[in-house]
């Protein structure tokens, strides 16, 4: 185990980024997250490992030096929350059609719009759907602790370059913001160029002296779409990488299927439930993409009802359905706007939703 | 809304939404200034329009007793362009700020000026981003600390003036926060200019960038820090009034000069011309840094150019005046008919 420190999700995910070996940060300052930047520029890396930190003039721009240095083979990333997010999607979309490797983080605020600066988990759809154009998925992992904050920036970073695709850490402001103790990494060195020549010498502009334009084009519909099945069959490929968390599953009569700060809010929900005799559990997606189907269909079809709680208007409980196939009954419950459900809430919830709605 | 234009004060323009700005912040200045001269320009309340981006000047429209439109980061711009050519009675006006209008908004605000919308922009400039808690923005001069260059800038910073006037701007304004006289004048002479008019406020964020103007406005520099460019007026600065601009002999560049030095007489010093429309002196004007010049306060550029939307307006009449179809019968009775029988 690593080093043991006190600190904030998002100061937590700069430290890792350094821990990491990571080559490049760029990013726009916004709230909930401007931490990560400034707490990377408080570290100086630069001094440290040679990680450069550069604030862009928008979240266009960070999401396009992360195009760019990407093209090389680095390891780089950026970080924003969800309107930022957004504008970022159309690089996004870009890095997926040219298969390149990077992370690119959102702690998510309340939207749409403008909308809050509270905690929210309303960019499920934006994340796990594309969200930018075309047909194309992003390795999507949601942290529900300041641990985790750091445990997923190198998992982020293995999955991109395992799969050449964005890998997206979708955080929220509560987890952001707040403070718990956490076990930092050991610290993984930066790649040498010889290294990432061997590694990525296929397809990054350090690698072969052949002509390569890295391009999401393909004017030819037909070669288009075989690039489309290629991207399909990885995405196939991925499945296996789903990761979730089963907690107090093995009796129970209920389902709670949460991620992020939702499940946190939902353990709590068990324990009062199980104190009135009601036999709940949880099922914790942490790959939102890949969606844990397979795994939330053995679960979950066991049970008398499903409750997905989120900090939204209802986005994950479609993909809860589609995995469970509509074999039990399966109801939304959450606040948004940038409001933390309660446990109290959640229980009366399932009470009212799933079993009274029996 | 109150309908009557000439009973209107400032007191109807002052909205009853508690203000969110930091006690001391300049922008309580520049809204006051606003809010002062809005009864002068004979428009009905609800012809009147404040738009925002995102930042702390952003909330203008929260606190000015118009319509208002808090809108997206950097895209004041291109909504007060959709607002103006929807809308052509709107007087529009922009609060922006030097993130806001010069990063992500960089783009949107050199092609405003160059199509000459007929917009208002006032730029609150406190040389830092405020509302995420003092980050360097694209004014941040050189070399400064702040929390994301740990170890100074190493960006040139831009002077909004200078784009302004490069892009193809027609108006260009400079004023302080702390002088709210010299603020209305300017809005004023904006509220007047046809195209899109750009006034540059140099505000003092007290937390996150405090006294960043105090080099032009602390009290034993001021006199020799600032000019008051005025239309028709020789450009005199200083304590007694006796330094002036020239152009230097065999270059095109301005110097500092003073009255009986050197045979130096009021002959010698440049008149200021806002309207003329040769950019160099403006762009020399807007330019000026201190200690080395004045820096430009006033009217610096105020020049008469075809507006956007007169232009657009135009080709549309054009258009109908030439079109064989006035109405839609003349459409449907175009090309080959049938009698079905």
């Amino acid at each position: 185990m690593g080093e043991l420190r006190l600190m904030k999700g998002n100061e937590v995910l700069a430290e890792a980024a350094i821990r990491a070996g990571v080559d490049g940060y760029f990013g726009y300052p916004i709230t909930p997250q401007s931490e990560v930047m400034e707490t990377l520029m408080l570290r100086k890396p630069w001094e440290e490992t040679g990680m450069v930190v550069l604030q862009a003039e928008s979240e266009v721009a960070s999401i396009n030096m992360v195009y760019g240095g990407a093209a090389c083979g680095k390891k780089v990333m950026t970080s924003s929350s969800s309107p930022g997010y957004s504008l970022m999607q159309e690089g996004i979309s870009y890095l997926a059609g040219a298969e390149l490797p990077c992370v690119i983080i959102n702690v998510s605020r309340g939207g749409p719009g403008l909308g809050t600066i509270q905690p929210s988990q309303a960019d499920y759809f934006q994340v796990t759907k594309g969200g930018g154009h075309g047909d194309y998925h992003v390795i999507a992992l949601a942290p529900n602790s300041v641990q985790e904050m750091s445990d997923f920036m190198t998992l982020a970073f293995d999955l991109a370059f395992k799969y050449r695709c964005p890998a997206v850490i979708l955080s929220d402001g509560a987890i952001g913001q707040m403070m718990e103790k956490v076990y930092l990494s050991d610290f993984v060195p930066r790649r040498t160029e010889e290294q990432i020549r061997k590694d990525c010498g296929e397809w990054c502009t350090l690698g072969s002296k052949r002509h390569n334009v890295i391009t999401s084009l393909e004017l030819d519909s037909v070669v288009m779409e075989q690039r489309n099945i290629a991207l399909m069959k990885k995405y196939a490929e991925m499945q296996k990488e789903a990761r979730y968390e089963a907690y107090m599953t093995d009796d129970a009569d209920y389902l709670f299927v949460a991620f992020g700060t939702a499940s946190r809010i939902c353990k709590k929900s068990i324990e009062m439930a199980r104190e009135k005799g009601i036999k709940a559990g949880l099922f914790r997606p942490i790959t939102l993409y890949p969606f844990p189907t397979k795994a939330l269909y053995e679960i979950g079809t066991k049970m008398k009802g499903i409750l997905s709680v989120e900090m939204n208007a209802g986005q994950m409980v479609e993909d809860v359905k589609l995995a469970v196939e509509c074999k039990v009954p399966v109801e939304w419950a959450g606040r948004n706007g940038g409001i933390i459900p309660s446990p109290d809430e959640v229980l009366e919830a399932l009470e009212t939703k799933i079993i009274g709605g029996k | 809304m109150e309908n009557d234009v000439n009973k209107l004060t400032k007191e109807d323009f002052v909205s009853a939404q508690m203000v969110k700005w930091c006690p001391g912040c300049g922008d309580h200045f520049i809204i006051a200034s606003l809010e002062s001269i809005l009864p002068q320009l004979g428009k009905k309340k609800e012809d009147l329009l404040v738009i925002s981006g995102i930042g702390c000047s952003s909330r203008s429209p929260y606190y000015v007793n118009t319509y208002g439109f808090h809108g997206i980061h950097g895209r004041a711009l291109p909504i007060a362009s959709g607002a103006k050519i929807a809308n052509p009675n709107l007087s529009v006006w922009v609060t922006t700020g030097d993130g806001d209008c010069l990063a992500i908004g960089g783009n949107h605000f050199i092609h405003c000026l160059r199509r000459n919308m007929d917009i208002k922009v006032i730029l609150y400039n406190n040389q830092i981003y405020g509302l995420t808690k003092g980050q360097y923005s694209p004014t941040t001069p050189m070399g400064k600390i702040t929390k994301t260059s740990p170890m100074g800038t190493i960006e040139e910073p831009f002077n909004p003036g200078e784009l302004a006037i490069g892009a193809g701007g027609t108006f260009f304004a400079r004023a302080l926060d702390v002088n709210p006289k010299l603020q209305m004048e300017v809005m004023l002479a904006a509220a007047k200019h046809k195209g899109t008019a750009f006034m540059e406020v140099l505000q003092n964020c007290v937390i996150f960038n405090n006294g960043a103007h105090a080099y032009i406005n602390d009290k034993e520099f001021k006199a020799d820090r600032q000019i008051h460019l005025e239309d028709g007026k020789p450009m005199l600065f200083g304590k007694n009034m006796d330094k002036g601009l020239k152009l230097c002999k065999n270059s095109t560049k301005l110097e500092v000069v003073t009255l009986g030095e050197n045979n130096i007489t009021i002959d010698d010093i440049l008149v200021h011309n806002p309207h003329q429309e040769d950019r160099g002196v403006h762009l020399m004007l807007a330019q000026m840094k201190a200690p080395e010049y004045p820096v430009a306060m006033g009217v610096i550029r105020d020049v008469d150019k075809p507006v956007y939307s007169e232009l657009l307006e135009g080709q549309i009449a054009e258009a109908k005046q030439k079109t064989k179809f006035h109405c839609v019968q003349d459409l449907l009775n175009s090309g080959n008919t049938w009698n079905v029988e």
